[in-house]
């Protein structure tokens, strides 16, 4: 039987870092994220919007080999080539072109500890003519 | 910049069609109805998880790590049993941090998620 009714919402994106300050320092003030002061040093959380991210030390994962995560989180921002830039100019590396998918501008980077994030921007509406 | 929220969450898979089913069926979570096939999207609450072929986005398949996503529930015992006779394979023990319990398991890609629920408030004593 389906957890239908259990699954109550996204508490936090875990982001693995090999080095939290460094990880504070890009999603608090590269990103300009809002760090939630309920959170400790030792468990980092930044507030966007919707969600918390979670800088998960790799120490405490148990295991020797550090993963960063492989899943973009699309971070929605207003305009992509703007936010692109402003990026730039603090450093961030973009690997690639802006994509445009035909529905949205996609801006795929990483953080310094090589988690894949994107900035991303939604501009057609949807099937039912309802935007983002 | 001014990220403003987050879009969705991308979850790696090799294949759409069993991702989409773990996702939708097993975890029960709801279909954006606006997503097509080739994009599923489903809805855990506040996040959209987006089934993604990292191919098709210029990327190499890599699972999520262990416990990337958090996904709050009222009871985690109660859920990992219910996951756990549906076949699910959870990785050590129910975790109990002194502030939450979690329980980590992963999905058929082999990303890493996590059964969690916090019981005690935060310092300024509100709760989840």
């Amino acid at each position: 039987m389906p957890v239908t009714s259990e699954v109550e919402r996204v508490d936090f994106i875990a982001v693995p870092t090999l080095d939290r300050e460094r990880s504070a320092k890009f999603y608090g003030e590269t990103l300009g994220l809002e760090r939630n002061p309920n959170s400790s040093e030792q468990w980092m959380e930044f507030e966007i919007g919707n969600v918390t991210l979670a800088l998960l030390p790799h120490e405490y994962t148990g295991r020797s080999e550090f993963t960063p995560s492989s899943g973009p989180i699309a971070l929605r921002v207003s305009d992509v080539d703007e936010a692109r830039r402003k990026l730039e100019e603090a450093g961030v590396e973009f690997p690639m072109e802006t994509i445009d998918s035909g529905v949205c501008h996609i801006a795929p980077f990483f953080d310094p500890d090589g988690n894949s994030l994107m900035l991303h921007r939604r501009y057609a509406p949807y099937a039912d003519g309802s935007t983002p | 910049m001014q990220a403003q929220k987050v879009d969705f969450v991308s979850i790696p898979t090799r294949d759409l069609d069993r991702a989409a089913s773990f996702y939708g069926d097993t975890l029960g979570l709801e279909r954006d109805p606006l997503s097509d096939s080739a994009w599923p999207e489903l809805t855990a609450g506040n996040v959209t998880l987006a089934v993604v072929v990292p191919e098709q986005i210029g990327m190499e398949f890599a699972p999520l790590p262990t416990g990337a996503i958090a996904i709050r529930v009222p009871d985690v015992a109660d859920a990992r049993t219910e996951l756990e006779q549906q076949g699910i394979a959870f990785e050590g023990d129910t975790f109990d941090s002194g502030a939450c319990h979690m329980a980590f398991f992963r999905d058929p890609d082999g990303n890493g998620l996590m059964l969690h629920h916090r019981y005690k408030p935060y310092h300024d004593g509100s709760t989840p």
